[in-house]
């Protein structure tokens, strides 16, 4: 259980997180979604005590971070899999974490093979692909078996396979009941693997739901007309209660009627019909539009796009 | 994976002792496995040494120069092996820094000052035990190469033993200092450069006009250092005695700054 309380953080002028307050529940894997520079990587490092916060607090199963003997035990976090001297063996690396903890040698030979990692034990970290480095640092976050995981942005960089395998070690780690608190800026992401969202934006909480009502909620769907007569066949369904929007190109958007009934009506009325695609807007653009307002730094190509569609 | 619970009881809290045992067993093997660490600990034994043992050589062939038989021992120990073993001492900390490893190590151990504690515990004990190992075999090497020239001392002699312990504990203090320099500092380019310059004050102190070159130059670590391990103390600096307190209180001042800010400071 993670709880931050009107957690505000500012860097000189900047403010990196304003007014945050959520809960991360145990037993689900608990996606933490925003555009770059969102204040998700502030917000962790605050939840795990390397950051002080300006006002407001988190805790973590009910006590800050800071004043937690032995952390691992409870909490196992990667905030940055690059961030290992790399002049240290794997085995090394986790055996020094492992000792600051009480943890013994045989955890530590558990954990690398968990991660697959066994086999490159006594290999010097600074070798590593980023995908290694992702591996060794789950294996650092599991060390002490801890009821809590943080992970900022695990997949970034990594390949298909290894995009697989972290998303089955979530769903297997929320499983046993624990809270698994996941970072990402790609919705596409967190929809195959978060069972719950918080979603930030400029450093406030804009959203904060289960997926189930950010997929009912958002899912905007809608039909694809096309026809040589859409004027005609846009008022008949206005006429019938459907709302008809127009696309850029002259097609029409048609929602509150479904695609079969659109096409019996344009039969019945002897219009010809090129095209019916029932659509579905993706929970990509439900996200986009949730943070639009929010991104932090953004090309002007992509505002543009923003106000044509 | 172990069988876990949706709500884990609490760990008891370890005791005190087995907390420190944690940082210090972590500390230790961070130490060892780095490369860093033997290059520095190498390159500080090859100059004493080889300080030490030029000098002796030219003592026992010009026995017209007037020669310190204490001091002599530790020819270039001033100005070689304390850089290595200093930055040695700025790596413990910058290392951690530079490779981001600090925010792995703060979620570890939160109380940053148990940190502190660790690597200075640690780094002043292996620093401790290999100065020490290098002053008395500086020590036996010299006299071995002076013996016949009429310039060797015995251990038994006034003040010889305790020279030669403190020019391993100065090692020791110094790579300390590094440590402090590199907590506050948190930057191996900022850390290592700050190092001499804190070093070889006395060089610049010397240029003041007098008394003010003895005034301050009595506070500055060489200074002390040379009083302890000389047969000769200046009569214008700080007494034998009161240099070791100049000498503790440097790498002190340095620690203290570096945990006082630790704590303070977002990791």
């Amino acid at each position: 259980m993670i709880e931050v309380e009107r957690l505000h953080k500012r860097f000189g002028r900047v403010i990196a997180v304003n007014d945050l307050s959520f809960a991360v529940r145990p037993g689900h894997v608990t996606g933490f979604l925003g555009p770059n520079g969102a204040g998700k990587t502030t917000t962790m490092r605050v939840i795990l005590g390397l950051d002080g916060p300006t006002s407001g607090a988190a805790h973590v199963n009910g006590r800050r971070y800071q004043g937690i003997i032995r952390p691992l035990h409870e909490v196992g976090s990667l905030l940055d899999a690059s961030a290992v001297h790399g002049g240290r063996t794997a085995w090394f690396h986790l055996l020094s974490i492992a000792q600051s903890n009480g943890i013994g040698r045989r955890r530590v030979t558990e954990v690398l093979r968990l991660t697959g990692m066994e086999s490159v034990a006594r290999r010097r970290v600074k070798g590593f692909s980023l995908g290694m480095k992702q591996r060794l640092g789950i294996a650092a976050a599991l060390l002490g078996d801890p009821p809590v995981l943080i992970f900022d942005e695990p997949v970034n960089g990594l390949d298909p396979e290894g995009v697989h395998w972290f998303r089955l070690l979530f769903k297997s780690l929320a499983a046993q009941g624990r809270t698994v608190f996941v970072s990402s800026h790609l919705m596409s992401e967190m929809a195959v693997t978060a069972d719950h969202l918080i979603i930030v934006g400029r450093g406030r909480l804009l959203a904060d739901m289960s997926m189930t009502d950010f997929i009912e909620s958002n899912s905007r769907k809608d039909v694809l007309v096309r026809s040589p007569r859409g004027a005609d066949l846009g008022d008949l369904l206005t006429s019938r209660g459907a709302s008809v929007g127009s696309e850029a190109d002259g097609a029409l958007a048609v929602t509150g009627m479904d695609a079969p009934a659109i096409g019996d009506l344009a039969l019945e009325n002897g219009i010809a019909v090129h095209e019916l695609t029932p659509r579905l807007a993706s929970l990509e653009q439900a996200y986009l539009d949730i943070t639009g307002d929010s991104v932090e730094y953004r090309t002007i190509a992509t505002a543009d796009a923003g106000q044509a569609g | 994976m172990r069988a876990m619970t949706a709500d884990p009881v609490a760990a008891p809290v370890p005791a005190l002792p087995a907390r420190a045992r944690d940082v210090l067993s972590s500390e230790w093997t961070k130490l060892r496995s780095l490369r860093s660490t033997y290059w520095t600990l190498l390159i500080a034994s090859v100059t004493a040494i080889g300080g030490s043992t030029l000098s002796a050589v030219s003592a026992a062939h010009a026995n017209s120069s007037p020669f310190d038989p204490v001091a002599g021992i530790f020819v270039g120990w001033l100005e070689y092996p304390v850089l290595a073993i200093g930055i040695l001492g700025v790596l413990t900390f910058t290392a951690e820094y530079s490779s981001g490893q600090i925010r792995m190590t703060f979620a570890a151990v939160p109380q940053r000052l148990a940190v502190l504690a660790g690597k200075a515990g640690v780094l002043g004990a292996v620093t401790l035990i290999v100065g020490e190992v290098l002053a008395f075999v500086a020590f036996f090497l010299t006299q071995a190469i002076l013996s016949g020239h009429g310039n060797a001392i015995a251990l038994s002699q006034p003040g010889v033993l305790r020279a030669v312990l403190t020019g391993g504990l100065t090692l020791s203090l110094i790579a300390l200092l590094g440590l402090g320099l590199g907590g506050l500092i948190r930057h191996t380019g900022g850390a290592v450069a700050a190092l001499p310059a804190v070093l070889y004050l006395p060089l610049l102190v010397a240029t003041l006009p007098a008394p003010w070159n003895d005034r301050i130059g009595r506070f500055t670590f060489l200074f002390a250092a040379y009083q302890e391990v000389t047969s000769r103390p200046a009569a214008h600096l700080f007494s034998p005695g009161i240099s070791y307190v100049v000498l503790i209180a440097w790498p002190a001042a340095a620690l203290a700054a570096a945990g006082f800010l630790l704590v303070r400071r977002d990791a």
